[in-house]
Order: structure tokens, then sequence, then C-alpha cells
């Protein structure tokens, strides 16, 4: 059998000369050597530190802020009298006329437990922290509101009265924060007509992050009136508009940092909330200052978005759905980030994984006390996934069906209509490895040994799961959409014939870097080494929306690609000149043997130049640089399909679940970095069997996280909870997008949506218990055990 | 003593420096310039702060510096010489078992420890030794095998 | 929110006492206003939650003679600042002791082990402490000191609820002493947790001495599952002088579900522990059991 040293890719060969090889990472000299600069590692002399005063009440008003003290002892504070009295939502991502703003950079009421408050800044950190001490808050205690279901009672407390809508301001009634419904068809009409009804409400917990790097930053004021930024973030543009609109600053005068991230999974697609306060001390101290997180800061700053689902699903006899209905329920916290898109994209995930024919769907996010809720990798999608593939089982299971036969006859596929991000964007399936995936998949893990439930017997009992996913590749969209999604590139040539490549697009680990660096090298026939990404800010680059819905490489990377061709255009336009030929008679390729790319007439290989040439003579005889700047706009949203076969193995006497083996199988068309989708399947292995098995972060009554804040009692996979190398599977179908840069579609959540529901239909098939509340742990599998025996 | 003058060998370099009662390891280090061990929790709960402390695995965000006179600390930018990588460095790159490389120092650090006391482990002494090194990214899977085989590599 | 783990932000004197005397000296000096710091895993955490504000720490990390392990007749006694790794890596205590090996084995991960200390361990009397159950099943005992005095304590009398101990301020763990009878013998030490170099949702210890089929002497401790790790005597009662076989084992192992009063934290639930409570026992049992070469 495969195992996970060789990553398997179906028949069929590239062409490539970079592109799908295995190359180290351009980043890992650096990172092995500790040498590479997170925001956290950021010094600037003169600098000072900050520290934030968070609320320690979970819903008060904050009726005074006495700073005399701290201010004696040299300390600058901010409070929410300090920072403008501007509305705005950190996402930056959806069009303004579709955003909700309810957040001020200090707000006049705190409506989570560690929300931030006030913030000090000093010489040292010390000091900061005893200045912070010394802050006298006055506040006045209002009841907490922690259950979403009691919060839409009229008598529960309504943590706002009015936020904007666009420009408009509305009116928040019952802490409903949005709504969405869509309808196609007629659902209930479809479903009572039905050979069978199966409905089960899931429920998926709030989970952390748990970036390693808790989210930093840090602010320059410059001496010509701009500011500077490092920070932990997923788009730099985006930091560079806000910041500008809440302080009033000209673009031109804000510049950000593109640095490394130490992992974020979403949490840095806002631009995160310690950022504007770093900004405003450095423009109230007018000195440079640091803000690095504690862990326990950065557990009470963000979190995945939990949700209720309830499905009812009409069938008939001939495993043909006839419709479904959903309801979906969204505890969002204290702000609202990206709620109605996010309602909107869980509508996408549900009608783009199965042909349902009639659809209702209602979902409704609401506002509580507690740590605001965001995207997380797969933004409502492991959810929704988790809810609707554990159903699939379900009514498989009831109704007799085989799980692999139901998923083919009944999946959206090529030629169907995909939602990449909810109703506005929408894009047709060109590519799709679903079949390849489910075939290829049951065959590694033996699925057809996986036993009945009910024929299981002894203390530890193996089952065997699948799941089946996908994500979309970016939200691009024929038309104008509720999302804004465009990426840009520069590439030009030095006069050697390398070439730099400058980009907005952020690296969050995944290898987005790499993969933009092997699409421009593989455009211009270049070896890897020859092709280097500049360090950039917001100042040299054009705008990159952000580093989110698996858009790093089909959109940042399609940009560059774009860019790389026009530079192929003008320097094969260049070396007519010297080659004396047609441009159109002239090719650009690698050359293998000189290790460069060389331009010649075509089936003329004697008469060539290197690029190197190229670039001296045209600098030589004054030609200029070779160069390129695109803005580029993906038109679709290709859904990257990725399939999940999991063993586990139950102990019934001590109910610990544990992941035995995973075979995961990714449809991703061309991996333009293997390694970096493995990577991607096999973290995703980590954290969304965290997800499926122990994580979850529980609120005390008063409104506080019961670990507060430390990772002591929030635990996540170590290297003891995962599955033996010989028992990781990963398996790369042979697919190839025709609207992708090179091939390639989008990885990164694509690779986690179904592995909680692949964990969870295999512990059915292990004990005959289905799960529908996440985390399946030790506590909760031994009191359904025990109470399947009473 | 509310501070003191301790002497500090860091990755080979010596230092004489004062130090408060209450300097944490990880904040010493990390002002002097050696931000490779980085702030992952603070309690201990991570890895991400791990270096060698006299040759021993010691997480340095609940070490005090002041306890460190005549000590000898080791980080991850200490194991690679200028154009020579530490052969685990170089397995970790091969291995491709480093995304955002926020945990990477430490876990070099660790997968050296590992190696230094046990040349030959297995897999699951591997994933025992490792298991106080958090990753989020990559699931651990890569790190582990880049460990094993770079012991056995230096067997051969 | 009132904590920022990054820094230490408390302010405290700071002494590294060379020998014992001078450690106790300065204890004598200071009582109330110090604190011991051994390894600090324990103490720097509390510290930086701000759950403890010392003025004055003493460091017991150079004083050379608290840390050893010195093997007797039957009989270990270790040095209260014995990193856990070395007692994790002593072969004796592989060999002989292995619920205590067990215990160390499973506590956390190298690093913490190579910081922390048995006596720090014992000190910080966490409910959860993986040391204590062993260590109770073998009937240790501590020798404490405080200037100009010594005393020897049993270790079931020692911790007398969360973080609270018989020491006074002025008093230090010096020695963890543990004694044991000729084989045929054996423990075991089992624990749960909710990933592995966690603390423990529930954690037990047993000791047996085995004469023919019959267990002459039965030990069992549990953590988690009280306010102070706890023997389960009445449980002990019903194994010693019985033909060990597994209807006893599970007698014995129900009977320590019903002695335990575990409660709802945020680690696990009572019911749970007490559900498993059971379990482990048997295991444990069991486990000790073939370890002292009975058969089952
Ligand atoms: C990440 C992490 C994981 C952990 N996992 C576990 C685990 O799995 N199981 C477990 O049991 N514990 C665990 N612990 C707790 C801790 O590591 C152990 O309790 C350790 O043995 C404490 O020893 P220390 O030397 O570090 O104690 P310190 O922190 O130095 O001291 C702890 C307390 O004991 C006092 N003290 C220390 N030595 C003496 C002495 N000789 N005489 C009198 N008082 C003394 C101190 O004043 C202090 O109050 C963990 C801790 C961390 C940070
Ligand atoms: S920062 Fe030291 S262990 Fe996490
Ligand atoms: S590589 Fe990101 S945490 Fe390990």
């Amino acid at each position: 059998m495969a195992t996970y040293s060789d990553c398997l890719k179906g028949e069929g060969t590239f062409m490539f000369n970079v592109v799908s090889k295995k190359t180290p990472r351009l980043d890992a000299e650096a990172k092995v050597k500790g040498l590479e600069k997170f925001a956290s590692d950021i010094a600037l002399p003169g600098m000072l530190y900050a520290v934030v005063l968070r609320s320690p009440y979970p819903h008060a008003e904050i009726l005074r802020i006495d700073t005399s003290e701290a201010e004696a002892m040299g300390a600058v504070c901010l409070t929410p009298d300090d920072v403008p009295d501007v509305l705005y939502n950190e996402r930056g991502v959806s069009i303004p006329a579709k955003t909700y703003r309810d957040r001020r950079v200090l707000p006049r009421k705190a409506r989570h437990y560690g929300e931030a408050i006030a913030a000090v800044a000093a010489e040292s950190e010390e000091l900061a922290w005893k200045a912070l001490k010394a802050l006298k808050v006055e506040y006045k205690v209002l009841p907490p509101v922690l259950d979403p279901i009691k919060a839409i009672e009229p008598e529960s407390a309504q943590l706002y009265e009015r936020v904007f809508f666009g420009e408009e301001e509305i009116a928040i009634k019952n802490n409903i924060a949005c709504e969405r419904e869509i309808t196609v068809g007629d659902a209930d009409k479809a479903i009572a007509s039905s050979d069978f009804v199966v409905e089960e409400e899931y429920e998926l917990p709030r989970v952390y992050h748990f970036q390693l790097e808790t989210k930093s930053a840090v602010c320059n004021p410059e001496p010509d009136g701009s500011l500077t930024i490092w920070c932990t973030t997923q788009s730099i543009h985006n930091v560079r508009i806000l910041i500008g609109s809440i302080f009033g600053i000209p673009l031109s005068k804000v510049n950000v940092k593109k640095i490394p991230v130490g992992g974020s999974f979403g949490s840095s697609i806002q631009m995160n909330s310690i950022i504007p306060i770093c900004a405003a001390l450095a423009l109230k101290a007018h000195r440079p200052v640091k803000l690095v997180s504690s862990r326990e800061e950065d557990m009470y700053d963000h979190c995945k978005y939990p949700s209720r689902i309830r499905l009812r699903v009409g069938v008939n006899k001939d495993m043909s759905i006839q419709g479904v209905e959903a309801e979906v329920l969204v505890d969002i916290g204290a702000h609202q980030i990206q709620a109605y898109p996010l309602l909107g994209s869980m509508a996408g995930w549900l009608v783009s994984l199965y042909k349902w024919k009639n659809i209702k769907y209602r979902s409704r996010a609401i506002y509580t006390n507690k740590v605001p809720a965001c995207a997380m990798q797969g933004y409502g999608n492991p959810q929704m996934n988790f809810a609707v593939e554990s159903h699939v089982d379900l009514i498989c299971e009831k109704c007799g069906f085989d799980p692999i036969e139901f998923r083919l006859k009944n999946h959206v596929g090529i030629g169907d209509e995909f939602w990449g991000q909810g109703p506005t964007v929408r894009s047709i399936i060109k590519s799709c490895g679903l079949e390849e995936s489910l075939k290829t998949g049951s065959e590694l893990i033996n699925w057809k040994e996986r036993g009945h439930p009910i024929n299981k017997t002894g203390r530890y009992r193996r089952g065997i799961g699948l799941a089946r996913g996908f994500h979309t590749s970016s939200a691009g969209a024929p038309g104008p959409a509720e999302v804004i999604d465009y990426s840009g590139a520069t590439v030009k040539v030095n006069e050697d014939g390398s070439v730099d490549v400058l980009t907005a697009v952020m690296d969050l680990g995944g290898g987005t870097w790499d993969a933009i660096a092997k699409i421009v090298a593989e455009v211009l026939g270049l070896p890897l080494e020859k092709v280097s990404l500049s360090p950039v800010d917001t100042r040299t680059t054009v705008y990159d929306v952000c580093t989110h819905a698996s858009r790093g490489v089909f959109a940042g990377g399609g940009a560059a690609y774009k860019a790389a061709q026009e530079v192929k255009r003008k320097i094969l336009e260049v070396s007519s000149v010297f080659l004396q030929e047609h441009p159109e008679n002239l090719e650009l390729v690698f050359d293998p043997k000189r290790n460069d790319a060389v331009i010649r007439p075509k089936g003329v290989p004697f008469k060539s130049m290197t690029l190197g040439e190229v670039a001296r003579n045209a600098m030589v005889t004054g030609l200029g640089s070779i160069a390129a700047t695109v803005s580029f706009r993906q038109k679709t949203c290709p859904p990257s399909f990725v399939t999940n076969f999991v063993e586990v193995e139950v102990d019934t006497f001590t109910g610990i679940v544990k992941l035995l083996r995973a075979v995961c199988i990714a449809d991703c068309g061309t991996p333009i970095n293997p390694d970096g989708v493995k990577g991607q399947l096999i973290g995703s292995l980590a954290r969304y069997g965290g997800y499926a098995l122990c994580e979850e972060t529980e609120y005390s009554e008063q409104g506080r996280l019961k670990c507060e804040g430390f990772i002591t009692d929030n635990k996540i996979f170590t290297t003891e909870e995962m599955p033996f190398l010989n028992n990781i599977v990963v398996h790369f179908t042979n697919t190839y997008e025709p609207t992708g840069p090179l091939g390639a579609k989008g990885i990164g959540e694509a690779a986690g949506n179904s592995v909680a529901s692949a964990i969870a239909n295999a512990v059915y098939n292990a004990i005959g218990i289905r799960f529908t509340r996440l985390p399946i742990t030790p506590e909760k599998v031994l009191e359904a055990l025990r109470g399947k025996e009473a | 003593m509310r501070d003191k003058l301790i002497n500090l060998k860091i990755n080979g370099k010596k230092y004489q420096i004062t130090v408060k009662s209450n300097t944490l390891l990880l904040n010493l280090l990390r002002e002097l310039g050696y931000t490779d061990p980085k702030y992952g929790c603070g309690i201990g709960e991570c890895g991400a702060c791990s270096v060698l402390l006299d040759g021993q695995l010691t997480l340095s965000c609940l070490t005090l510096a002041i306890s460190c006179d005549n000590k000898e600390v080791i980080t991850a930018a200490g194991l690679s010489e200028k154009d020579q990588l530490h052969p685990l460095a170089q397995s970790l790159i091969e291995h491709a078992a480093i995304q955002c490389g926020f945990c990477t120092p430490g876990m070099i650090i660790a997968g050296k420890s590992l190696l230094d006391k046990n040349p030959n482990p297995t897999e699951e002494d591997v994933r025992q030794y490792l298991r106080g090194n958090l990753c989020r990214c990559t699931g651990y899977a890569p790190i582990v095998e880049a460990v094993l085989d770079q012991a056995r590599k230096s067997k051969s | 929110m009132n904590t920022n783990t990054k820094i230490l932000p408390l302010e405290f004197e700071y002494y590294e006492p060379e020998n014992l005397d001078e450690a106790l000296e300065l204890l004598s000096r200071f009582k109330e206003r110090a604190r011991i710091i051994a390894g600090g895993t324990d103490l720097l955490v509390k510290m930086k939650r701000e759950l403890l504000k010392p003025e004055v720490l003493i460091s017991l990390s150079r004083i050379s003679n608290l840390k050893y392990i010195d093997e007797g007749e039957g009989s270990l006694r270790i040095g209260a600042g014995t990193p856990l790794s070395e007692i994790e890596n002593n072969p004796t205590v592989e060999r002989s002791y292995s619920a205590l090996f067990e215990a160390v084995r499973s506590m956390a991960a190298p690093a913490i082990r190579n910081m922390g200390t048995i006596g720090g361990n014992l000190a910080n009397a966490s409910p959860a402490c993986d040391t204590a159950p062993p260590l109770l099943v073998y009937g240790s005992s501590l020798k404490i000191k405080s200037k100009g005095n010594e005393r020897v304590v049993p270790l079931e009398e020692f911790f007398l609820g969360p973080g609270i101990t018989v020491l006074s301020p002025e008093e230090l763990i010096a020695e963890i002493q543990i004694s044991q009878s000729e084989p045929p013998k054996g423990s075991a030490f089992l624990k749960l947790g909710r990933v592995s170099a966690d603390i423990a949702k529930i954690n037990v210890a047993v000791y047996l001495k085995r004469e023919g089929k019959r267990c002459s002497c039965c030990r069992i401790a549990f953590g988690s599952v009280a306010p102070t790790p706890l023997r389960i005597y009445q449980a002990e009662k019903m194994a010693e002088g019985e033909i060990f076989e597994e209807q006893v084992i599970k007698k014995v192992a129900l009977e320590c579900q019903k002695q335990i009063k575990p409660i709802d934290d945020v680690r696990s639930s009572k019911d749970y522990r007490v559900w498993v409570s059971a379990i482990l026992a048997e295991e444990a049992l069991k486990a000790a059991w073939l370890r002292s070469e009975g058969s089952l």
C-alpha cells in the first residue's frame, strides 16, 4: 500500500519543469535557522511596549477611565475618548454596501469578557503592565447574553441598538445580527411527497484557531507623517485601507509591510483588533509602538463560528434526493465580523454538495456576549459538511443505500453550478476528481471490509468512515458580486535575466509564495532559483484582497501567471530586435543544458539567446526594462474536491476514540507544490481531528472561558494523537483546472472540510452511535454507550 | 537580590549582563536579538520557546534568567552555521516539515535533544519526545519523519 | 483579564543558596514572604497567573545534595530537588517501581520533566499530581526540614487540600523515602488525559504484594477525584487475603468507584470520572498482579 511518504498522483505526466515538482521552500533556510522575522520579532529603536486592558465583564458600559496614575508613571494611555468615533468592520472583503459595521477601536461598552477597552504604552512591557494596573475604570455592569437561543427572546439584554449596514443605520432586534433565506423550488412539497424523510439537528462547537503566533503589531510614525505597520495579517492592503479610513490618513501615507505570519487559519482575514490600538498609541505617542498579544488575550479575540444546523431531507427509493430544508443558527459572539456573507456561504456549501432539486434554507446569526467568531479554515464549510455528510450516512443507513453509490449518484459535479462564496459567486464546474477519489479511496482504506456496527463486539471496536467535501478556489465570479476578489502582481526581469516578483499576496505558511515563484518560473522557462519574491509592502504592490477563500494560488498565482505572460510577450518583442525574427516566430523555453530560459526562433535551437543576454542587450541598447504589472480578477471559483476515509478505534470502556488510519484524497488540479498540498491535507487531519474529538472553548455562566485563555485546558492534537506514518496515505487525483494558473485550484480549506465528518461516520461504523455534536469526547461517548445499553 | 550580573554563553558567544530577578530567559534572549525562541503560550504548554540549557531541553518561558549564571544556552540559530545547516534542519527542509515556521526553532531544538539522547529512536520515541512541541500547521507527520530520517542517515 | 504570560510582572528578591542550611536559614528569615522555587514549572505559572505573589524566591537549583536517588535494600531515597527526568531514567525505578516510572513518564513532555522536580510536584499539591498516587501506594514518607528541625511525615498525612499541605512556611521537603517489601510484588499507574502530555482527568496507582495465589497487601490511590490524592482503604481491604482472580478484582474496582467523590470541572465530568475509575482500577490491579508474577 502507498504510505505517507509517497504521494500518489494518478495516471498522466506533467509537462512542467518547475511546477508540480518537489522543491525546498524558499523561506525554509531562514525558518530553520530561526532568522525569519515575524511581527513579534520586529524591534525598532526607541519603541514603546503596549499592553491592553481587557474587560473583566462580559457586558458592561464603560463610564469612566481614570488614567492619571498611569500617566504619572510615564505611560501613554489610550481610552475610548482618544480614538476616532468611527464604526468600522474589520474585514474589508465584502463590498461596502453589504458590510455590517458595529465596531470601534475601543468601545464605550464591552460586549465580551476580554474585550479591549483601553491600552497603555511605556518604555518596557513590565512598566506598561504596571501602568495598566493603575488604570481605574468605572463600569456599569449589564446582564450578559450567552445562549443564542435565549438571546432572541425579547426580554434578553441587547448587545446593540443600532449598527450600520453599508451607509444605512439599522436597528438590531432581539440580538439578531442578520438573516438570510434562500429558496429554490418548493422544498416543503417535494419532501412531503418523497418516499423517505430524514431529519436531524447537528451542533458544532466554538473552537479557537490556535495559530502558533499570537497576534502582534508594530507601528512606526515616520518623519514624513506616514505610518509604517508590521502586523499579523492575511491582507496587508485591507489593513492599510482600514487604518487609513479610521484615522483619516491618506492611503499613500499608510504602509503595511509584507512579512511572514506564524499561522493564521482565518484569524487574520480581518484586521486584528490590536492593530488599530497599536496604531492609535503610536500616533498619540509619536513613537514606534509594539503590541504583542499574550496567548490568553489571543484566545479572547477570536474563534470559529459555532453553528446549529437542522436538516430535513426527502429521498426516493431510487436514491434520488427530492428536497432539503435547512435551518442554520450561528452564535457569532460580540461583533459581526463577516456573519452576513457567512450565512450566504453556508447556503452555498449546502447547495453545492448534492443535487437537492428543491431547497429551503433559513439562517440567522445571533449576537451573544462571547468572543467574536470569524472564519476559520473553511468558513462555515466544515460545519455544513459535518451536518450534510453525517446526514447522508444517516439517510443511507435508514433507507438501505450504499453510501458511496448514493454520493456518486447525487453529487454536484462537472457541468453543474458551484457557489463559491454565497449566492452571488457562482460558476460552472469544469474539473472534478470526486469519482476517482471515492474509487481510489475506498480501495486504499479497504472500505468493503468495514463491517456493520451490529456485528462489532469487545472492548475496542474499529470503524471506517468516509466523507467528501470541497472548497472554493477564490471568490471569483463572472460578474460583480458581494465579495471583492482580485489580485495583482508585478514581474520584472533583471539585467542578468533573473526575475523579481512583487506581490501583496500573503503566505500563511501554506507555501503560497513558493507557488507564485514557481508559476512565474514555469511561464518564463526559468529555473526556480532565478525567481525571487521581493520584500514588499502596500506602497510597492498593487491590491490583493486577502489570502483567504483558498485563493492564494488560484487568484494570487493567477495574477502572477498573467503578469508573467505579459512579460513573456515583451521578452519576445525585445528579443525579436536582437534575433531579427518576428516575435510570433520566437519561443521562450527552458533549456535544461544551460539551466536557463532561452529565446529562439521556433525550430531553430542553435540560434538562441538566454534571457540574461536579452535583458543585458535591452539595457545597453536602451530598449529599457522588461516588466509588467497586472491587476487581475478570476472569473470562476472552481471547487477543489477532497475526500477523507478514516479508521478509528473506540475504547468502549473509556470512551476514547483514536484516529488510527487516514486516507486523504485531493483534487486540486495541478499541485503546484506537491509537498504543500500534502502539508495542507495532513495538517488538516490534525486540526480537524481535534475539532472532531477534543477541541471546544466552553464558557462559564459568568461569560468567561472555562479555560480562562490558558491552553492547559484547551488542548489541540500533539504528535501522539496522530496516526503513525505508515497509516497516513495521501493521493492526488488526475485533474486539470482549465481556468486555473497552469491547471491549479486551491487546497487550503478544502483539505479540512470533511475530516471531522469522516471521523464521526467512522465512530458510527464502530459502535453504532451517531454523534450529532462535536467534539466527540470520551465523556460523550461513554454517556451514549451507557444510554444505549440501558 | 533584585538583580544580578550574570555570565551567560549564548550560541557560543559570551555575555556579561545584569538581569532583573523577574526577567525570563525567553525575553532576555529575544532582547539580545536571539528571536528564534518564540513566545507561544508562556506557561510551558507549547514548546515554541525551547532552548538547550547546559545541553538540557528547557522551556525559556518558565526559566528565570537570573538562574542561568555560568550556564550555556543554545537556540536553533546556534545549531546551524552561516553556510552549513544543522543536519536535522536540513532534514526538516527535505521532508517539507516547515509551514509557517513559528514552531520550527523549538521543534529543531527538541529534535536535536532527542537525537543527542537517543540516536536510534523508534517512531514511538519521536512522538513521545516531541509531544510538548505544538504545531498547528503540519500535522506533525513530516516532522516525525524528518527526525527519523535524520537518525537513519547519521547511522549510515 | 488580569494576566500577561509574556512576562513575569511580579518583582521579588531572588536567592540561590549553595547548600541546604543556607536555604533553611533564608526560609526562617523570610517565612510567608518567601517561596521555594525548584523547577519553577508550577510556581512560575502560578505567579504569571497572579495566583501567588511571593516577595522572595529561594531557589533550590544550586543545592546539589537535594538531587540524588539512593537505593537501599527494598528502599529508595530521592532528593526532593531531583528532576523528574532523572527519576524516569533511573534503571531501578524503571525495573522495581513501575507505578512511579509510569507516572513520571506520563507527565507533560521532556522539557518539563527536565525542569520539574519530584519535590515540587508534591509540594504543589495539585489534586491531579501524578507522582502522589504511586508514592502513596508505596507508603512513602517525606523528610521535612526547617532550620534546626527535621520531621518525617507519611505522604498520606501530607496533603490537606488543593495547594495546601502540612508544610509550614519555614519548611521544605528534603527527601522522599520509599520502601517496598521483598518480591513478589508489583505496581502500576494509569492515567487519562484529553491528549497526551496532559494533566490527568483521573489517575490511579496500585501496589500489590503476592503470597502464592493470594494478595497479601493491596494499596490503591487515585488522583483528580477529590481535593487531595486519595487512598481507597475500603477497596484495599476487600482485596487483602483474597485469592486474586477476575471476580475479586472486579469487586475491588467497583468499591473504588463507590468511594471516590469527584466533581465536574473544565477537564472532565463527575460522571465520567466515576465510570472510568472502576475500569482504571481493574486494569491497574491486573497489571500490578501480573508484575508480581501472579497469574490470572
Ligand atoms: C506544561 C505543563 C505540564 C504539566 N504536566 C503535569 C503532569 O502531567 N502531571 C503533573 O503532576 N504535573 C504536571 N505539571 C506540573 C509541574 O510540572 C509538576 O508539578 C512539577 O513536578 C513541579 O515541580 P517544580 O520543581 O517545577 O516545582 P516548582 O514550580 O518549583 O514548585 C512548585 C511548588 O512547590 C514548592 N516547592 C518546590 N520544591 C519544594 C521543596 N523541596 N519543599 C517544599 N516546597 C517546595 C514551591 O514553592 C511551589 O509552591 C505540568 C506543568 C506544566 C507547566
Ligand atoms: S512559550 Fe514556552 S512553552 Fe509555550
Ligand atoms: S509550522 Fe506553523 S506551527 Fe508548526
